[in-house]
Parts: structure tokens; sequence; C-alpha cells
């Protein structure tokens, strides 16, 4: 059977765990219990993971952290479970649908457990912004809840293998990953947070209520103040067939080979030469995937010049000026028509050119994750330079909605070290507004915020700059 | 936009709508329709899109039962999909009390050529097999009854009602209406002043802050009920399934989601439709009860809207004494969506014929007045 693991990485060192026997439509298969269902079953070579439900229209994976409908299937009886973020187990049945999911037929009663929990600061997220948000907090000695949905802290930036750029107070030349290792480090060692991973924050009711939905409990987190940290979601393009299995997000090609030590493909094309465009590109020959190319719409690359010139000296060509036209190939991609670009950017008729890939990896941005925000009610705003519907707030990012606070992504798209200072800033700011800090607080929050400043000066600011004037009124 | 028009209707939902349809087929079409927010944005768009024919009380059956047949070709006529299936209801109930109400019931709908039947609990496992009869005392069927989807239904009228020549105004709210020697002049929105002899209070939960324009009292009060929604699934619930025991009600939409609500006995009459954890738990609680594979199916969302609820739990309908021109249309007590089609087919006779096919006299306002009201057991929600 197929195997698509790695095996050898030059920087990342899988642990898989111990390899468990679960059931494919009948057949069985191995994967590993580090694994979700979703990685374990494209490491075996599926791509077709479910059919769409109103035109049957074949998906694969697409996003692979739990933000898209594409991976959904059937487990152990009960439909529509996002296999991209449930952990595989042993024995597990696990089936595609065709359509809508038939009723469940597991009539298992695992017992539901209701808690309460009383909490000075609920955080919801647990990338760089929460996690960030929840060690400032606690610094204060503030009690903290911090909700994740995944199995692992620390969002996407336990993928990001690649040194960041910047002064070395801003960890310039230290790798993602690791950055990572030291927030999560510094939150499960600190006694006044309290970590809930593998829970979804699925409402907010009034006053400064989080409902979550953990594996076997509903938690009822009664906070003073809340920060939503819950990051963004990759865009889409529109092309023909876009939907096609095989079509996914640069950051879905991440998390498989980065978290999972999955090969997204073998040969694969990738569409946006921004700096995760060209970031993923290069991971991906780490990971030993041929990248035919780098199509880029925009008259110039995007990303930082450095990237661009390494994945250039490694032979993949970035075409600018050509897009997308098309995926082709039968329930699995085969291939993409690629096209030149005119001045306004119209494709020029005769310049098509098909590349045979079995991966289309897409990198057109971000967009903020601002679902649990709307439905709190805070006063959102569609600002293209953040990327998209973010909330209106003060200096100190609280929004519309008293003692609701934003950090990261989710206040507008950014980087990860900009993500780590709003969440400081938005823990710092949580304590100083509810009495538990004072002048020393308000202090480190200044130099915070000089820092932030700082990150966001010179032109690769000057968009986001523009954004924050928009949104920063209250 | 109009300076004048022969009839106001005020309120966008399926009253008001709907009586503009219904008028506008019969050819009267001088009219202007007044929505605050988005049309279907009060209890219409709010509500389960259930519709029943098992009420406890001759009048809401014979109202229910003409409503469906409206239904079973509205499709048709509006040339727009309402979503309309007759899976039937299924009510369950618990105690031999509730049994007999029941027993009374059906023979009574029967009466009225309502084809319910009455059952024991066994045989409610052939229409719901996935139901947990312990602890139930009896069902009732109504095969005819189901389910339709109110936003389909709106914009059935909605379309229909442009290409009739009504003009439909959304976002605009009514800030007065001008009455002088008796008689009403005007009612003044936010956009304008329009000219107008008759006015329909089609508001819901808001009708009697309208009425309140015209110096009329109203004795209906809004309550907030919650509902919610599941992911969707392929079909396999038939009927809406509810029971007055617990005031729970819920179905499959034909986008395959289990939609449903239950009652709170303990809700304050308010105008707050913010949902809450609470209501989230007492209901899934239930539904599992009933249905234990439900135990197993994600909830999507949850919303809440208002009940417009008059002392009897039957709608106001018709003139009132005071100021003739004024009409009302509200008061459904939660059943708006589903007799609606006859409620507002009687109120266009009303108004172009000046009597109606069926007497809506029981439901005029004076009832409350002259003390002759006929109380509404069967409420769920």
């Amino acid at each position: 059977m197929t195997d698509l693991r790695i095996h050898r990485h030059p920087i990342l060192k899988y642990v898989r765990g111990n390899p468990l026997k679960f059931y494919f439509e009948g057949e069985e298969r191995t994967g590993y219990e580090n694994e979700t269902i979703g990685a374990a079953l494209y490491a075996t070579g599926l791509k077709e993971f479910s059919h769409s439900f109103k035109l049957d229209r074949p998906r694969g994976i697409f996003c692979a952290i739990g933000q898209c409908a594409s991976c959904r299937m059937r487990v152990n009886g009960v439909p529509n479970v996002r296999t991209c973020i449930t952990p595989l187990e042993e024995g597990m049945t696990v089936e595609r649908q065709f359509g809508a999911g038939e009723k469940p037929t597991n009539t298992e009663v695992r017992k539901t457990f209701k808690k309460e929990l009383e909490a000075d600061i609920a955080i919801v997220g647990g990338g760089p912004a929460g996690l960030s948000a929840a060690i400032y907090a606690a610094k204060f000695g503030a009690r903290v809840v911090l909700v994740d949905r995944f199995p692992k802290l620390g969002g996407q930036l336990i993928k990001q293998t690649h040194k960041f750029f910047g002064s070395r107070k801003h960890d310039a030349g230290v790798r993602g990953i690791d950055i990572a290792e030291r927030l999560i480090k510094q939150v499960e060692e600190n006694p006044n947070i309290m970590v809930l991973s593998e829970a979804e924050a699925f409402g907010y009711y009034e006053p400064a209520t989080i409902a979550v939905a953990g594996k076997d409990t509903i938690y009822r987190i009664n906070a003073k103040k809340i920060i939503m940290a819950t990051g963004a979601a990759e865009k889409a393009l529109l092309f023909e067939n876009n939907d096609l299995p095989g079509v996914y997000g640069a950051g879905a090609a991440q998390t498989l080979m980065n978290t999972y030590g999955v090969k997204p493909g073998d040969e694969i094309i990738m569409v946006g030469a921004g700096n995760v465009g060209v970031i993923v590109t290069y991971q991906l020959l780490q990971a030993g995937v041929k990248v035919k190319m780098i199509v880029e719409a925009m008259p110039k690359i995007g990303a930082y010049f450095v990237h661009a010139a390494k994945v250039r000296r490694m032979g993949v060509p970035i075409l600018t000026r050509h897009s997308i036209l098309r995926a082709y190939g039968e329930n699995q991609v085969e291939g993409a028509t690629i096209v030149q670009l005119d001045d306004n950017w119209q494709p020029i008729p005769g310049t098509e050119k098909d590349v045979e890939v079995d991966g289309i990896a897409i990198s057109v941005g971000l967009r903020p994750t601002y679902g649990l925000l709307d439905q709190a009610g805070v006063k959102i705003q569609f600002v293209p330079e953040l990327g998209g519907h973010v909330a209106l707030r003060n200096r100190n990012l609280e929004t519309s909605v008293k003692n609701i606070y934003v950090a990261g992504d989710i206040a507008g798209i950014e980087e990860a070290s900009t993500a780590i200072m709003e969440g400081r800033i938005a823990g710092l700011s949580a304590v100083i507004d509810m009495g538990l800090a004072g002048d020393d607080a308000k202090e480190l929050r200044e130099s915070v915020r000089a820092e932030l400043t700082e990150l966001r000066a010179g032109p690769f600011g000057a968009r986001i700059r523009q954004g924050l004037e928009k949104v920063e009124v209250l | 936009m109009k300076d004048r028009a022969e009839l106001v209707i005020i309120g966008g939902g399926v009253s008001g709508l709907g009586t503009a349809y219904q008028l506008a087929k019969r050819g009267f079409t001088d009219i202007v329709v007044i929505e605050r927010d988005y049309f279907g944005s009060g209890a219409t768009g709010r509500c389960g899109g259930g519709i029943r024919q098992q009420f406890s009380e001759e009048y809401n059956i014979i109202l229910a039962r003409e409503s469906v047949r409206m239904f079973e070709k509205m499709s048709d006529e509006l040339g727009q999909d309402i979503g309309f299936r007759q899976g039937g209801y299924l009510i369950l109930a618990h105690t031999e009390k509730e049994a007999e109400d029941l027993r009374r019931n059906v023979r009574l709908q029967n009466s009225l050529d309502v084809p319910s039947m009455y059952m024991e609990p066994e045989e409610a496992l052939e229409i719901v097999p996935e139901l947990n009869i312990e602890g139930l005392s009896a069902a009732a069927y109504c095969p005819t009854d189901g389910v339709a989807q109110p936003f389909l239904v709106i914009k059935g009228y909605v379309d229909n009602l442009r290409k009739m020549g009504v003009e439909l105004m959304d976002h605009t709210e009514v800030l007065d209406i001008k009455v002088e020697n008796g008689e009403i002049r005007k009612v003044i929105t936010d956009k304008g002043d329009i000219e107008t002899r008759m006015v329909l209070n089609a508001a819901g939960a808001w009708s009697r802050n309208i009425a309140k324009m015209v110096g009329v009292e109203l004795p209906n009060k809004p309550y907030r009920h919650e509902i919610m929604a599941t992911e969707h699934m392929k079909p396999w619930l038939k009927p809406m399934v509810i029971s007055f025991h617990n005031g729970v009600y819920f179905s499959q939409s034909h986008d395959g989601e289990i939609v449903g609500g239950i009652g709170d006995p303990n809700e304050p009459s308010s105008y707050n439709i913010k949902s809450s954890l609470e209501f989230l738990e007492r209901f899934t609680s239930v539904v599992v009860r009933y249905i234990p594979i439900m135990r197993k199916v994600k909830v999507m969302r949850q919303w809440a809207g208002l009940y417009d609820v008059t002392p009897d739990a039957r709608p106001i309908l018709g003139p009132v004494d005071e100021l003739p021109g004024f009409i009302q249309a509200h008061g459904y007590s939660g059943h708006g969506f589903m007799i609606h089609p006859m409620v507002t087919k009687l109120l266009a006779e009303y108004i172009i014929d000046g009597k109606t096919s069926i007497d809506i006299e029981p439901l005029n306002l004076r009832r409350y007045t002259s003390g002759e009201t006929i109380q509404e057991k069967n409420v769920v929600g």
C-alpha cells in the first residue's frame, strides 16, 4: 500500500507513537496514535474523502485544521466527523459519505460530564497570540482557562520550521517550532493556567460565559474577561474544479508534512508567491516533494527576497503574471492548466499550458476567523488591508462588547511575531482592566506596544498601519 | 416611493406579505408594505416552520385545515419551491390525562375532516422507529401535517408581489400614524409619509406599539422562544415530534437539519431575543431522552424569536371599534406561520368584500372586553 509518510527530514523528527489498526470501508489499515484519522488515511494514499451534498462532487482535504467541510466522514457510526482534527483510535471504523451523512447508528452512551469553571480570563485559541496572552495575564496572578481545538497547543506556529526575520529581541533566527515549544512550556508549567485541549469553544453567552465542547465534557466557563485568539483560515481561489481532491491550502500541506510527517503529494504546483507560498514551497522541497513551479498573478513576488531567492536557487521557477485556469483529473488532481495574464489580469489566449501534478497548493492569503466574535455581537468591519472581517477595538484590543478582547490573526492577518505582541497586550489589558495589576503592568504594556510599533514600521507594515487606522477607533 | 396608497401594511412577515398577496391576487394592488428590518426578520424567519392541524379548539382546527390545503398548492402557485413536506405531526403524551386530551382532540379533529389518529406508544414506533417510548402513555398522529421553509415562503411572496406591482419597503420604520376626525390619514415613516385611509397592523410582537400610535391598547405580550438546528443529515425523521408535556418540538427540515425548540414556563415577557446556554441544555436533554441516537448529532446553530401572545393564545383579526380603518392581523401566539394562508385570505376578503367566508368575528379584539374568549390549550415551544 502507498505510504506517504516522511521518514527522513532535515529539521523535524516525527514522534508517531504506537501503530494502530483501523478499518476504512471494511479494509484494515495502519495508522499511528499521534495521527488524526485524516492524516492516517492521507498517508495511505486516500485523496477522495467525501462527496459534496448538493452536487455529489468528490472532495479531499482542503484546510487540514477543522475549518472546512471536505474531510467529513462517518466514524464509528457517527456522521460528519471532521477527520482532519479527530485523533485516530484503535479499531475505528471509517467510511466515506456520499452527500449528507446518514443518521447515527452508534447508540453507545459515553457519559457526558458537565463542568462549570470560574476564571478571571477565558482565552479562545492556543496559537502564538492565545499562549502569549495567557502567559502575560498569569504573570499578574490571573486565573486563566485556555481553550484550544487541537490535540497539541501552538496553533500554526508548530508547523513553521523556518527561521524568523527581524531583530534579535523578536526571535530573529529562531525557528517557529522552537518559539512554539517555549511558549507551550511556559503555559503548561504555569499553575495559574488551565488548558482545555481538543475542545471547541462553541458559543458566547452573556455576561462573559464561553461554552466549550470537550471530548466528553461540556464546559461552561464563567469569566470576567474573554480574549478571542482564534486565528485565521485560508482563502480559496476561484477556478474551474477548485474543489477537486488534491487542491488544498498551502497551510494544509504544511500541516500534513510538518505536524504529521505526511507528504501532501509527489509533484505539485504552488499558486501564490507571497511569504506563505514561498516558505511552504521550501518546506515541501525539504520534505522531498517536487514543486514544479510557483505561479503568481501579480507582476512581482510578494515574499521576502531571501526566501524567493532560496527556492529559485533550488530550481523552482516563479512565474509572475501567471495564474491557474483549471484543475483537471478524474476524481483527483492529475494536472493544472496555467495561463499568462495581461495587464488587466485577463488570461492571454494561446498561453495556456498543462502542468502534470498530483497536487495544487493555494496560498492566496488568509482571512480572520471571526465567527465567535460575530455571534457575541461585536462590531465587525471588512478591512481588506487586514485580510477580511475584523473587530473594531481600542488601543488595548478591547472590542465593542465590553470584556471581549482580540489578539493575533483574528484582529488582522499579520505574522506570528505580531500575534505574540498582541497577545501580550490583550493579556495585560485584561488584568489591568480588572484591577489585578497596576503601573508595572501598564509600563510593560507600553514597552510591548513600542516593540509592536517597531515590528510594523517600514514599507512591509504600511498596509497594516492603514488597516489599523480603520479599526482602532473605539 | 409612493406618497399615497389605498392600504398600508405594517410588517413584512407572512401575516403582512401574505395578506398583500391575497389582495393583489384579486386585483387590489394599491398597497405599500413596510418592514422595519428585512422581510421575514421577525417571527416568520425565526420559527420552526411547523404546520399542524391538531389543535384543541374548533376554530383553530378549521383555520389550520384550510391553510394546509393552501400550503399544498403554494409552491406551484408562487412558482417557488417552499420546501413543504407532509411528514405529519406526532404528538407524545406522558400521563393518562394527556392521553385523554389527545383522544378527545382527535375525535373533534376527525369530525372536522382532519385525518389525525390516536395511537398506543408502540404504534408510534412505526412512524419513528428511533423513538424511546419508555414513560409514554399515548400518541396522536396526523399524516397531512408537515413543515415548510419560512424564508422560501417569504421569497415567494416578495417576488410575486413585486411582479404584481405592490410596493414593498424594507428597512423602513413607521414613526407615527396620523388620525383626524376618527379616520386614519397618514402613515409617517423614516423614508417619507404615505397618505392612506387604511392600515393593516401585522407587526407581530411589535403590533402593540403600532396600535399605541392610534390610541388602541392591545393585550398582546412578547415572549422569547429559543430554537436550534443541527448538522445536515439524509432524511430519516419523518414527522414533527412534539409534546405538550414539556413543550418540546423538533423535525427534520427539507435541507436535512433537525430544527426544534422547547418552551420555558418561567420566561418573562420581554423583547429579549438573545440565545442562552440553558436552552441548549434543556432542549438537547429532552430530545436525547426521546431519540437516543440524537446524542451523536452535532448542534450547528441556535437563535431566538418572539411569540406574540394573546390572553387566549388565539390571533386578533379584523377591525377595531374605535377606528374602523385600522385592521388587526397579529397575536398568533406561536402559530402564525402555520395558519397564515387561510388567515390572510380571510383578511383580504374582509378588506375587499367587507365580509368573510369564515366568520372572523370571534377573533375580533372586542372579545377581551365582552369576555367571549375560548382558550387554545395545544401550544408548544
